[in-house]
């Protein structure tokens, strides 16, 4: 029974380590539904963890017996193996105890250390922004057209003096409704994993690729959630203007660092609320979500169903 | 509103605008309108100096003076906040991350196609 599993999950596992994440990313239809392609990205790294450390195990255990709840208990309760142990079995225990905790390790680390960093910033902000009286934006005196916000239990959200100069009114509620959707919806909880394992597995191109998915698709996901609050006419055009405002605005001493990370993505956020494509059809939504769900399903359904057959 | 945040901002912003050095005592009087007490004014310098924004010396009294300009904070907090290393940890949501000349040239050609074919 066991070899079976191991290859089952291995095969998954590669799957998932490669082709699946890169399909993904360079499909198109995320785009026109970024709230499903962004669960279907979470099942991907969840299962794809799951899979390479239950392969591993599955094959390390196998000795001890014939599914991996039997083999477990036996190998916990230090009962002779029932067949010979070779030295593989005892390098794929060790991979999966190595790479379990790395990757359990990496998340609580970055995640720690995040917390750590917006505490700073913070503490940074809060020094020089000043409150808008009936708002809960904070502004910064800056000529650079900036808005932020920083998640956490006391959540900020900061607009730069340059950005209120830059934008109308309706244009400055679109920033404000992008940024408290990514508030509202803890976008940076989606995010953590992906900057977490891209920090794990350097050697992983998935992992990066898979991490600036993510990012891009959160943006997305903002913009159509702010949309849906905006009050002006032509709401697709307000947002697409603010972006574009933000973007090429003047006084922008911005960072050397902060310039080089966003690529394509903000011309695709633009081209999206200018140019919308069809929703996507229930029934792609739902074969989407689907095998997001049978993906989550399957690596434990593996793990276990040895034994009950 | 006298919440240690705010207390914190008053004695920076009064350090900052002074330029120099302060004692503890000193400052309790410059900010008298908020009626505050000598421990109060110790206890706000002690936090802001654990956040590395005051520093002390060893004169007797001790005389607090802000670590940099207002200016030099804002342009070290733009650098530590929206810097690389911000953006790589994903402490914070950005509105829209940098983009080069090029592509904003793209972006508002863009816009402007949009706003033709409105018009048009």
């Amino acid at each position: 029974m066991l070899p079976a599993t191991a290859i089952a999950l291995g095969v998954l596992a590669a799957l998932l380590a490669w082709p699946v994440p890169a399909a993904l990313a360079r499909a198109a239809w995320p785009r026109r539904d970024p709230l499903v392609a962004l669960v279907c990205w979470q099942a991907i790294g969840l299962a794809g963890g799951l899979s390479i450390i239950g392969a591993l195990l599955v094959h390390g255990l196998s000795p001890w017996g014939h599914s991996l709840p039997e083999a477990w208990w036996h190998w916990v309760t230090r009962q002779p193996a029932e067949e010979t142990v070779r030295g593989d079995h005892w390098v794929a225990q060790t991979l999966a105890a190595v790479l379990a905790l790395e990757l359990l390790g990496v998340l609580l680390l970055s995640f720690v250390r995040t917390s750590r960093t917006r505490k700073r910033h913070r503490e940074l902000l809060e020094l020089v922004v000043r409150s808008v009286p009936g708002e809960d934006t904070r502004l910064l005196d800056h000529p650079a057209p900036i808005a932020f916000c920083i998640p956490g239990a006391r959540p900020l959200l900061v607009l730069s003096s340059g950005i209120v100069a830059e934008l109308d009114g309706p244009q400055l509620d679109a920033v404000i409704a992008h940024e408290r959707a990514h508030l509202r919806e803890h976008h940076h909880l989606l995010l953590l994993p992906f900057v977490a394992w891209r920090a794990a597995l350097p050697v992983l191109p998935a992992a990066d690729r898979a991490h600036d998915a993510v990012r891009d698709l959160v943006e997305m996901r903002a913009d159509d959630v702010a949309l849906t609050s905006l009050g002006c006419s032509d709401p697709r055009h307000t947002l697409a203007a603010a972006i574009v405002a933000a973007a090429g605005g003047a006084g922008g001493q911005v960072p050397e660092g902060a310039l080089a990370v966003a690529g394509g993505s903000v011309a695709v956020r633009v081209r999206r609320l200018l140019a919308p494509a069809h929703p996507l059809p229930l029934a792609a939504r739902a074969a989407a979500l689907l095998c997001a769900l049978a993906l989550l399903l399957v690596p434990p359904l593996l793990l276990v169903l040895p034994a009950v057959v | 509103m006298n919440t240690l945040g705010d207390l914190e901002r008053s004695v920076l912003e009064h350090l900052w605008a002074v330029g120099g050095p302060r004692t503890a005592t000193q400052l309790k009087d410059d900010l008298a309108d908020r009626g505050l007490a000598l421990t109060t004014v110790h206890t706000v310098l002690t936090r802001l100096e654990s956040k590395g924004f005051v520093a002390h010396d060893d004169a007797r009294p001790r005389q607090f003076r802000a670590v940099g300009t207002r200016e030099e904070h804002v342009a070290g907090l733009m650098h530590e906040v929206l810097g690389q290393a911000g953006d790589r940890q994903a402490a914070l949501a950005r509105f829209v991350g940098g983009v080069d000349a090029a592509e904003v040239a793209m972006l508002r050609e863009l816009l402007a196609g949009a706003d033709r074919d409105r018009l048009g």
